[in-house]
């Protein structure tokens, strides 16, 4: 005889850790904010702590030739901000590489 | 190694330049090519009257309307032609044809304001549905208005599918005139007017009044705007906005249209009649004309980077 309180298998936990494999709340979010002159920087927001992010950004810095880093935030957790304007390609990469789908994605900004 | 360092060099320049180059282009045109297909092919309206008012406001919008033109000319000839086809063969009936035209093509500038994306389609067959109809009435008016519904009265003969549709068609639209088939009334919308203040801020002079006609607080449209632009801005005096960092009119827009299709729209029946509540804390589009209430998502601003320089930031708290 079990007692189902001291099972180590919590059902919720399961649930929400199955929804949530890629995504943290459901969509990711690709800002671009406007710095002085021509400049802008996008930002990836919500992708997933499963994913080594230090990784993806690596390869995003080679594959858009720009400069770019993950940034810890107490909020949203780790972001992905990269040099430019890169919401197409990181849009393209992120669906290419199956890390996101293209409903998942939201782009904002202009 | 030296000349070969001197004559690889600028090579390598040139070719990093030229990629650059073209790679902002290719940006560009895809925003633009982008917003072509968004920018609502919608014809609506046949109403002579509103043609005028609306011209005059054309000469204002120019700007936007560019891209789509000359599509919408080529399909709209298409229409009238189709509708040559299938509507009696009279002189009359040209003429028509000719008139509708003219409102047509004076229309394709106002046209591009009202913001409905996804109505396209709809819409298209309803214009169908209306100019058949316009043509008509008129035709009956004209000449033979008891001739559809004595050609088969006094005869044995089976009726055909078209004077059907037609008897259909009258009986709709005199039973309700205002309804018509897409005689709606359109929501037609100023496109923004963004200047540049200075250099690094922009201003949206009719914001206000783009509220106004959204029936949303100027606040709430604020927030989204701000939000989704990644910047901060506020009212001044006059009324206008006042926002940080340099946008243009199109990009403006573009943030417009996806508030439109959020916050505006009924996501049900996709009319523009609607009320935004607030019900403990979450925001609730309320159709006037459906009558559905759905959720609509909170404005959330998200991970702001620091653009800001840093030592000034310092400077600022300590």
């Amino acid at each position: 005889m079990s007692i189902q309180n001291l099972n180590t298998f919590d059902p919720f936990a399961d649930a929400v850790g199955s929804a949530n494999e890629d995504v943290q709340d459901g969509l990711v979010h690709i800002r671009i904010q406007q710095r002085n002159g021509r400049k802008t920087l996008t930002t990836v927001q919500g992708l997933s702590s499963n994913y080594d992010l230090k990784k993806i950004v690596r390869t995003c810095k080679k594959e858009f030739a720009c400069n770019g880093t993950v940034i810890e935030h107490p909020e949203y957790g780790e972001v992905l901000q990269l040099q430019g304007d890169q919401r197409e390609n990181i849009c393209q990469f992120l669906t290419k590489t199956g890390l996101v789908k293209q409903d998942q994605l939201k782009v904002h900004g202009f | 190694m030296t000349e070969e360092d001197a004559i690889f060099d600028p090579s390598l320049v040139k070719k990093k330049k030229k990629k650059k180059t073209t790679f902002d282009i290719d940006a560009v045109l895809a925003e633009g090519d982008s917003q072509e297909t968004s920018s609502p092919v919608t014809v609506q309206e046949t109403d002579p009257d509103n043609n005028a008012a609306d011209g005059i406001d054309l000469d204002n919008d120019l700007d936007l309307e560019n891209f789509g033109k000359k599509k919408r000319k080529k399909k709209k000839t298409g229409f009238n032609l189709d509708d040559l086809d299938a509507a009696l063969p009279t002189a009359t009936d040209e003429v028509v044809q000719g008139e509708s035209e003219f409102v047509l093509d004076d229309e394709s500038g106002a046209i591009d304001d009202t913001f409905d994306l996804g109505m396209k389609k709809k819409k298209k067959k309803k214009t169908e549905i209306t100019e058949l109809l316009k043509d008509n009435k008129e035709n009956e008016e004209l000449e033979n208005v008891e001739d559809n519904a004595i050609t088969w009265a006094g005869s044995d003969r089976d009726y055909t599918y078209d004077e059907l549709l037609h008897r259909v068609f009258d009986i709709i639209s005199e039973k309700n005139p205002d309804m018509a088939a897409g005689r709606k009334p359109k929501f037609v919308m100023r496109p923004p007017q963004v200047l540049r203040v200075g250099t690094k801020k922009t201003s949206f002079a009719n914001f206000t009044e783009i509220c106004k006609t959204l029936h949303r607080q100027p606040k709430h449209l604020l927030d989204f705007l701000l939000a989704e632009l990644g910047t901060s801005g506020s009212v001044d005096g006059n009324s206008q906005l006042i926002i940080k960092g340099r946008f243009q009119p199109k990009q403006i827009e573009n943030v417009l249209r996806r508030y439109i299709k959020e916050y505006v729209t009924c996501h049900t029946c996709r009319s523009p009649e609607t009320i935004l509540q607030k019900d403990t804390r979450i925001f609730f589009l309320q159709c006037e004309s459906c009558g559905s209430r759905c959720s609509v998502a909170s404005i959330k601003s998200g991970f702001q980077a620091v653009t800001s320089k840093r030592a000034a930031m310092r400077a600022k708290t300590a």
